[in-house]
């Protein structure tokens, strides 16, 4: 996947999500993280991969 | 409390004046017409003079702007800008720059850069004023004064626009006139009075998150760069951008949060305090004050077509775009640059009035391209949901340790545009596997240029563009084949403005050599390659393994397909 074809795949998460609304938006990421697991297909990286989207956010989630 | 300075400028006060009348009717019937002494009316009415048209333009105001407003001018800008001969002013008074850092929190998260080489003439940004930037303009129309007549306080209150042309109905503090105009570019900016007495509306997005932008008084070293800060210490859930301006003035930008007031955010007691934090967060210590600010929203807005007529529509008052990007005025001065030569062909009887279609299909797809990037900025700078917002939230979360994601970071400066789907376009030559396609503008490269009988001295490849077409012959050595001298003659005679160049490869007898090598290959060139660029610096067509002969055939064709393209069509 090149940069153009990341921020297009960011800005069709964006859009996604705006229109599913606030309330639906963990549910369709959660959803989103299973698909994107299946399809990488190889479990210590989907590991890695959630150790890496955890990190430092206990320390730093807003609010 | 502290005290609003004024900016370093003080700007020349013009007086209104009134030309010589028929029945209240310009007695002379100027052939165009600039509406607006922006940096696009600037850059179109001097374009214009480039190619020998005279021109009128009209400002409502008595002077330059008082502002510093758009203040980051791109190197495709400054081309532009060198050929209208006010490129000096730009580099002595602009700060140029090539990159910039984005934070978040405490974090340095990207540090991008602006393409630059040692191919470059030109920095790929400058940061002035827009008073610097219309001043410097002003000074190069004003020694052209056979060829620009500018006309201040000049308010249009009217425009009628025939088959024949186009009648201005103009007030003055002197007394009311009207004009005839043969054509009228409306340079008028946002709220061109041009565009809506034609009664066409910009479509797009109009984003609702609120920046306040604030120009301050600051005595630093600290280089120029852009400086981006997201969710900063001295402001929580907030994005701020800082830029440096000559003569010690600094640009911040900060968002408003979703709940604050516009009014309140800019009053001193709310604005101070902001900018006093930021500045401790820097480690800037020097005194400073505030010299202006406002509250600012993105658009993302443009109209469908910039010919209606004899009206064309430029710059601002054609489109407007996201500071986030620097397109605005940078986007103009291209608007400027394709249609000054456009329209000066078409009034000196050399090309069909349909050769201006062609300007607004390639700025139209232009701004397509520029709102398709200020969109991305903006939704980044300004999220427009919760879910852009929470998006941005992670991306920045993760591009401390994560490098794949940085790009979507990056704020996606102005770059040149190709004008891929041109009408004008030659069909391209599929042996190429190097250099700038149809529609595209040349690649900077030096060079060493071997005038007639004088030493040779080096210079660049975007030296050699100026107010006509230019074919690029690319020899392996010797002088220009008589056939393509032959052409060049022929077109003088014809009037037709064409200079024919030999660019050589092994010695210096050619009009300029690539003296480093690295011409030939950027071009994919091999002897018998030729390029044929307009007058804009884009590519009209291309062709490898020519013979002189054909080559000139194919110079004649694609100039004349370009030139009647509207009339056959």
């Amino acid at each position: 996947m090149n940069n153009s074809e990341l921020e297009t795949v960011y800005t069709r998460l964006c859009q996604t999500m705006t229109q599913l609304g606030e309330s639906q938006a963990p549910l369709f990421l959660a959803r989103f993280a299973l698909l994107a697991s299946v399809q990488v297909g190889q479990a210590e990286i989907v590991e890695r991969l959630i150790a890496d989207a955890a990190e430092g956010l206990a320390q730093s989630a807003p609010d | 409390m502290r005290e609003f300075v004024p900016y370093p400028f003080a700007p020349e006060h013009h007086a209104a004046a009134i030309p010589a009348l028929q029945d209240g009717v310009e007695a002379r019937r100027p052939a165009a017409v600039v509406v607006g002494g922006g940096p696009v009316g600037y850059c179109t009415a001097l374009g214009l003079a480039r190619h020998g048209v005279p021109v009128v333009l009209l400002e409502a105001d008595d002077g330059v702007c008082t502002g510093s407003r758009a203040i980051c001018i791109s190197r495709r800008s400054l081309e532009i800008i060198d050929r209208l001969g006010a490129l000096d002013g730009f580099l002595r008074i602009g700060l140029p720059w090539t990159g910039g850092r984005s934070f978040y929190r405490q974090a340095e998260v990207l540090h991008f850069t602006m393409p630059q080489d040692e191919n470059q003439k030109l920095p790929p940004m400058v940061n002035l004023a827009q008073y610097h930037i219309e001043q410097i303009l002003l000074e190069r129309a004003q020694a052209l004064p056979d060829l620009i007549d500018i006309r201040w306080q000049t308010r249009v209150t009217g425009v009628d626009s025939r088959a024949d042309g186009v009648r201005l109905s103009l007030s003055t503090p002197a007394g009311e006139y009207a004009l005839d105009a043969g054509w009228v570019v409306g340079a008028d900016g946002g709220r061109s009075f041009v565009r809506e007495s034609l009664g066409l509306a910009l479509t797009g997005t109009s984003y609702e998150g609120r920046y306040v932008i604030v120009d301050i008084r600051l005595r630093s070293d600290r280089p120029t760069e852009r400086l981006a800060y997201f969710d900063p210490p001295c402001n929580p859930g907030s994005t701020v951008l800082v830029h440096k301006q000559p003569d010690d003035v600094w640009r911040i930008d900060y968002q408003l949060r979703d709940a604050e007031d516009a009014d309140q955010a800019t009053r001193p007691e709310n604005m101070l305090p902001r900018v006093e934090s930021l500045l401790a967060m820097m480690g800037e210590t020097g005194e400073w004050a505030p010299i202006w600010t406002t509250v600012y929203k993105a658009n993302a807005l443009t109209l469908e077509r910039y010919r209606h007529g004899r009206v064309l529509l430029a710059g601002d008052a054609a489109h407007l775009l996201p500071i986030f990007g620097v397109r605005g005025a940078n986007s103009g001065i291209d608007d400027a640059d394709n249609l000054a030569w456009k329209l000066a062909f078409v009034i000196k009887g050399l090309a069909a009035p349909t050769l201006l279609d062609s300007y607004s299909d390639e700025r139209v797809a232009a701004a397509h391209e520029n709102l398709g990037h200020g969109r991305k900025s903006t939704e980044f700078m300004a999220p427009p949901s919760f879910a852009f917002d929470l998006m941005r939230q992670a991306v920045l979360g993760l591009a401390s340790r994560h490098a794949a994601v940085r790009a979507l970071i990056n704020p996606r400066q102005t770059a040149p545009i190709t004008y891929r789907a041109s009408p004008l376009n030659a069909a391209d030559d599929d042996r190429f596997d190097a250099g700038p396609v149809p529609g595209a503008v040349l690649p900077e490269c030096p060079l060493r240029v071997t005038p007639d009988g004088a030493a040779p001295r080096d210079a660049h490849l975007t030296d050699l563009i100026g107010a006509e077409f230019v074919a690029l012959w690319f020899a392996q050595g010797g002088a220009l084949p008589p056939a393509l001298q032959d052409l060049a003659r022929r077109m003088v005679t014809r009037g037709l403005p064409f200079k024919m160049l030999c660019l050589t490869r092994a010695d210096a007898l050619g009009d300029a050599q690539d003296h480093t090598g690295r011409l030939f290959p950027m071009f994919g060139a091999t002897p018998g390659t030729l390029y044929l660029v307009r007058p804009d610096g884009h590519v009209l067509a291309r062709a490898r393994e020519l013979a002189p002969g054909p080559a000139a055939e194919f110079i004649t064709a694609a100039i004349g397909r370009a030139l009647d393209l509207g009339a056959r069509t």
